[in-house]
């Protein structure tokens, strides 16, 4: 083996994960070759100067300070189910389509009641004579239009009024 | 005499809530990873924190573990990326060893008994803040493929698994390390 092949291998052969040929052949050239030898010998230096970093051993209250933790974490977690709510509620995606069905559903509701019999303050078609026509369009500039909220608000405060009299 | 039960099947008990198995576990664990840690960031405090995460993870995932794995690749691998996470997070590139690992009244040379005078203690200290300055010098990756190495003994193949790269990456990692490693450190003759 020549030289440059033998100080690719060196660290490997340090760390003992050559195979055993490879091991034999590295070992052979180093007891012939002092540049080689003379690497070697600066790299285990190296080596052993890091066994002196000591270790440190693990703090008397360890364990107790990490079930506490555990414990804190479990605490502090909002329950599953609302975790898992808030994240699906999140997505813009389902925020989208909720949104788009909302306006959908308000926009359905919003005729339904306004062509229904059940909306207290629209006059009743059945109350009309035939033929009779009512131009209610050109009264909504008017200070309380029929049909609305507010005529219907007038008309409950008139009822009493007459009520308490 | 009693039989020691194996990390692997410890898990098993955790991952079932034994929290008796977990503490062995945390026992059994808990002054190398504590040590890979410190190493590796340079703080004790901070090693501390980082290493309650560690089994904090660990007593989470207890029910995703694979029995196949070996618990210590397993919970080294969850030490390396919260490791190299940290740093990354913290935007901390170079860090220096906030106080000697050599404390006071430490034996030096645990055969011989004999209390170390106040130079020995500081050379000791002065070597080991020569020593961790160099490792904290290195790059992440050669760092802690040097760390698990030379402090852990872990074979090459054991140290690709950790850090999920190949055989063939950790010798490369390592040659580096040992390069830079030499450059970096100067030696005090006693």
């Amino acid at each position: 083996m020549k030289c440059p092949q033998v100080q690719k291998r060196l660290s490997a052969f340090q760390d003992g994960e050559l195979t055993s040929q490879e091991k034999e052949r590295v070992s052979r050239h180093l007891e012939s070759c002092s540049v080689c030898r003379e690497r070697y010998a600066e790299m285990e230096k190296a080596w052993q100067a890091l066994g002196d970093l000591k270790e440190i051993p693990p703090e008397p209250g360890f364990y107790g300070e990490l079930v506490k933790k555990i414990n804190d974490s479990y605490e502090t977690r909002s329950p599953v189910g609302f975790q898992w709510l808030f994240q699906f509620f999140s997505s813009p995606w389902v925020a989208s389509t909720l949104l788009l069905a909302g306006i959908l559903i308000g926009t359905f509701l919003g005729n339904f009641l306004a062509g229904s019999d059940l909306f207290p303050f629209r006059p009743s078609m059945a109350s009309k004579s035939p033929g009779a026509v009512e131009v209610v369009s050109f009264r909504v500039f008017d200070p309380v239009p029929p049909g609305t909220l507010g005529e219907g608000y007038m008309r409950m405060v008139r009822n009493t009024e007459v009520q308490y009299r | 005499m009693g039989k020691t039960v194996s990390s692997e099947d410890l898990m098993a008990q955790v991952a079932e809530g034994d929290e008796y198995a977990f503490e062995i576990l945390v026992r059994r664990h808990e002054t190398p990873i504590l040590n890979l840690i410190y190493r590796f960031i340079g703080d004790r405090t901070q090693a501390n924190d980082l290493s309650q995460e560690v089994f904090m993870r660990v007593w989470k995932a207890a029910k995703t573990y694979k029995a196949e794995a070996k618990f210590t690749t397993w919970i080294y691998r969850i030490t390396a990326n919260l490791c190299l996470n940290e740093l990354k997070s913290s935007g901390k590139k170079k860090l220096f060893f906030s106080e000697s690992p050599i404390e006071e009244g430490q034996t030096l040379n645990e055969e011989s008994n004999v209390f170390p005078s106040a130079e020995d203690i500081l050379l000791a200290e002065e070597r080991s803040s020569q020593i961790s300055d160099a490792l904290q010098s290195l790059p992440e990756n050669q760092r802690m493929a040097l760390i698990l190495k030379r402090y852990d003994n872990l074979s090459y193949g054991e140290i690709a698994k950790i850090m999920e790269c190949s055989v063939s990456a950790v010798e490369s990692l390592l040659v580096r390390a040992k390069r830079n490693l030499k450059e970096k450190l100067v030696f005090h003759e006693k």
